[in-house]
């Protein structure tokens, strides 16, 4: 897998594409800053997979990280990006959601250091899915909502969708549940229709039943 | 000053000598009386004199002069010359009528009408049958020789008794009425006025008694007959009329300085409401006013006189402006128009309050200056805070954070270098610690400051507070991006109003309601909890005191059993 890091702090950054090439994928470029890495990414004919981006970089030192996930959504469609940040606050989640609904992933640098899951992470973002730290989906679980759609979904559905959220496939809710993967289909397609969400699109839909998730929050 | 006694003197030299000469053959026969005619004579010039000088007053005082001196011409008749013992026939009361005129005009500057009336009435009375009693006697009823010119038109001793009866009863009659008008302005007068003329009416009703006893004495007793005693009786009363008019203007003076003084003790750190008590009372005026035109006045008070403007329309009160040296209105004083009548005293007491007055704007200025620099420097204090704790956070956050997920990546990338069961164990311990390190310096970094809130503001801070919490919390926070000092400040104030929700009302749900009009935030915190919320706790208060330092309010209701309501208004202009 070819990545690209945007991370502003040297130590870390190199621990990062340290821990990362030990694992086998491939760091083509390396930033300190979010416009030094969309240089990088310009100048090389050879796109990254994905690219890593921290929340908090210069030079505003603020929500670098999400405004650079919107520039290169727009100039690299194809690049799946993932957000790391130290910041277990909702709010970021969901405003990086808001820009990028595809390929996209937000993860907490903490579990960065659980190498399979960032792997696994880095992966399903590659391949377009959408990846919540568990730290964050539980968070939203928790979270008292104003009366949504999410609202009309039973315990068990819930509990599928958290999962979904959670970037599982059926196959990996299944287990995770100790259900058989025809159930956690049929939970899914009850998710769709109470979200009121086009049967047809199967895998949009997943992605759209995280987002309506998450936003029910907002 | 030398003036003052140079008049007394002439006046008295000049007073003693009429009197002397006018009773010169009195002081042979009845020498007591002659005295006290003098006393009077006297006395009412040199009153006459001083009263002078006070305003509006020159007439009574040239009244009082008149009935001294005709006092003792009153006696000229014991001369034996004819055309006096005449004079003395039809004018020997015009002393008195001049005396009731004064009595009743004083301290005023016009009669009223039915003292008016009484006077034209008793002048025309009085001189009417003494002209009468005149024309029908001959000299030797009158004890002058029967040789003496006298103006007999018709000689009648019966008819000239009739009228000399009818003429004394009527005069009686008059002294009585005259007691009743005295009473009646004693009656109708209030405030200082009645401190004034009190000694001067009963002086009056002493002097009417008197007029009024003589008239019934000479009624009942033939002319010959009539005791001189009750002459000195009625002079010696008359003597209370000068002494009266000394009384009062004495009482004049001292009233001035009692309120001087007053005012003089108020006016150390006195506000504009004891300044216009002082006043009040020392004018004895319950409808004086002051109203304050210094700048910085509350709206208040400038409401309240707004309010209050409808009584003061009625045009007649007096209206002063009280100004500073430089001649700038500070203040307006409306009072009793009877005050007119004061005006030097009432002058004073309005100069020697303008002086507290000033003074009392000067320290209420000068403290609410004083208040705006402690509670600019409150507000410096807590925004330098403030601005430390964001640093701090951010030095946490890209310093300690960002180096320990370096080393905890390390740790990690070692585990996959070794193949030692041991140090692949120890290593992944150590990781996880540090993990636990980074949860816990990741929780002191947003205690310490929410980045958050520098970030998104209070909405998304707020939505996160939410999620932490084990109740339903409903939002309503527009996206709008304030000063870093008011959201931290509105934001400490629903983490504080949240977390009591929590810990002490038992609520189920709580709102949270944000407005923004351009000039001010309010927000209001409501559960639906058990209420009766205590006075605020330390948390609450520390949260007051950070609101109050920038010139907001925070109020809390909380009826037992129906939830706490917290509403809190921060400018933000």
């Amino acid at each position: 897998m070819r990545l690209a890091i945007a991370e502003d702090s040297g130590l870390f950054r190199s621990s990062l594409t340290l821990l990362l090439e030990a694992s086998g994928a491939q760091v083509i470029a390396s930033a300190a800053s979010g416009s030094e890495l969309l240089a990088a990414i310009d100048g090389d004919p050879g796109q990254p997979d994905v690219a890593i981006l921290d929340i908090r970089m210069p030079p505003t030192f603020t929500d670098e990280g999400i405004t650079t996930a919107a520039r290169l959504r727009r100039l690299h469609p194809t690049v799946g990006i993932l957000a790391l940040s130290t910041y277990a606050e909702t709010s970021y989640a969901s405003q990086l959601l808001e820009i990028v609904s595809t390929g996209v992933g937000y993860l907490l640098k903490d579990n960065v250091t659980d190498v399979a899951n960032l792997m696994d992470s880095l992966a399903r973002v590659a391949a377009g899915e959408t990846v919540i730290d568990p730290t964050i989906v539980r968070r939203l679980l928790l979270r008292d909502r104003r009366p949504s759609r999410i609202d009309a979904l039973n315990e068990r559905e819930r509990a599928v969708l958290r999962h979904m959220a959670e970037g599982r496939s059926n196959l990996g809710i299944a287990r995770e549940l100790f259900i058989s993967p025809r159930t956690v289909e049929a939970h899914v397609t009850s998710i769709f229709t109470r979200l009121g969400l086009d049967q047809a699109d199967t895998e949009n839909n997943r992605v759209r039943a995280v987002l309506a998730y998450l936003r029910s929050a907002d | 000053m030398r003036s003052m006694w140079l008049t007394a003197a002439v006046g008295l030299l000049v007073a003693g000598t009429i009197s002397v000469l006018a009773q010169w053959p009195v002081w042979h026969q009845n020498g007591d009386l002659a005295g006290v005619n003098a006393a009077v004579t006297v006395l009412f010039v040199l009153t006459g004199l001083w009263l002078r000088r006070e305003p509006g007053q020159r007439a009574v005082a040239w009244a009082l002069i008149a009935a001294g001196v005709l006092r003792s011409l009153d006696f000229a008749d014991a001369w034996s010359s004819s055309p006096v013992a005449v004079y003395d026939l039809i004018f020997g009361a015009a002393d008195r009528v001049i005396g009731a005129w004064a009595l009743l005009r004083y301290p005023n500057r016009a009669l009223q009408k039915n003292q008016r009336i009484f006077l034209i009435i008793l002048v025309v009375w009085m001189f009417s049958l003494r002209t009468l009693i005149a024309v029908t006697s001959l000299p030797q009823w009158d004890g002058q020789p029967a040789t003496a010119w006298w103006p007999t038109l018709y000689a009648d001793l019966s008819l000239n008794n009739l009228l000399y009866n009818v003429d004394n009863y009527g005069e009686a009659v008059f002294g009585v009425t005259m007691l009743v008008l005295l009473v009646m302005r004693l009656v109708q007068t209030t405030g200082l006025d009645r401190i004034v003329i009190t000694p001067v009416i009963m002086a009056g009703l002493a002097a009417a008694v008197a007029a009024g006893a003589s008239a019934v004495t000479q009624g009942v007793t033939s002319l010959q007959t009539t005791p001189g005693g009750i002459y000195i009786a009625e002079g010696c009363l008359d003597l209370t009329v000068p002494i009266a008019f000394v009384v009062a203007a004495t009482q004049r003076t001292l009233l001035l300085r009692n309120i001087t003084g007053l005012i003089a003790r108020i006016s150390a750190g006195a506000d504009v409401e004891a300044i216009r008590g002082a006043l009040r009372g020392a004018l004895d005026d319950p409808t004086l006013e002051i109203i304050d035109l210094s700048a910085d006045a509350g709206d208040a008070e400038a409401a309240e006189a707004a309010g209050d403007a409808p009584s003061w329309e009625s045009g007649d009160r007096i209206v002063e402006f009280i100004r500073t040296e430089g001649g700038s209105p500070i203040a307006v004083v409306l009072a009793d128009p009877a005050l007119e009548r004061y005006r030097s005293l009432f002058d004073a007491a309005v100069q020697t309050s303008g002086l507290a007055l000033q003074n009392a704007q000067i320290q209420a200025q000068a403290a609410r200056e004083k208040l705006d620099q402690v509670r600019a420097s409150r507000s410096r204090i807590i925004e330098a805070t403030d601005a430390e704790r964001r640093r701090i956070e951010r030095d946490l956050h890209d310093g300690v954070q960002q180096h320990v997920l370096g080393l905890a990546a390390q740790l990690t990338a070692a585990v996959h270098r070794t193949d030692d069961p041991a140090a692949h164990e120890a290593f992944l311990e150590a990781r996880d610690g540090l993990r636990e390190v980074l949860a816990k310096l990741r929780d002191l970094a947003h205690g310490i400051h929410p980045a958050v809130l520098t970030q998104g503001g209070l909405r998304p801070a707020l939505e996160d507070v939410a999620e932490r919490l084990p109740l339903r919390v409903q939002l309503t926070i527009p996206a709008t991006r304030l000063s870093p000092a008011v959201e931290a400040t509105a934001y400490y104030v629903a983490c504080e109003a949240l977390a009591n929700a929590v810990k002490h009302a038992q609520a189920d749900s709580v709102t949270v309601t944000v407005r923004i009009d351009g000039t001010e935030l309010t927000m209001a915190i409501a559960d639906d909890g058990v209420g009766g919320a205590q006075a605020p706790g330390r948390g609450l208060s520390n949260i007051v005191d950070r609101v109050g330092a920038f010139d907001g309010e925070v109020t809390v209701v909380s009826p037992a059993g129906a939830g706490t309501r917290l509403e809190v208004r921060i400018p933000c202009g």
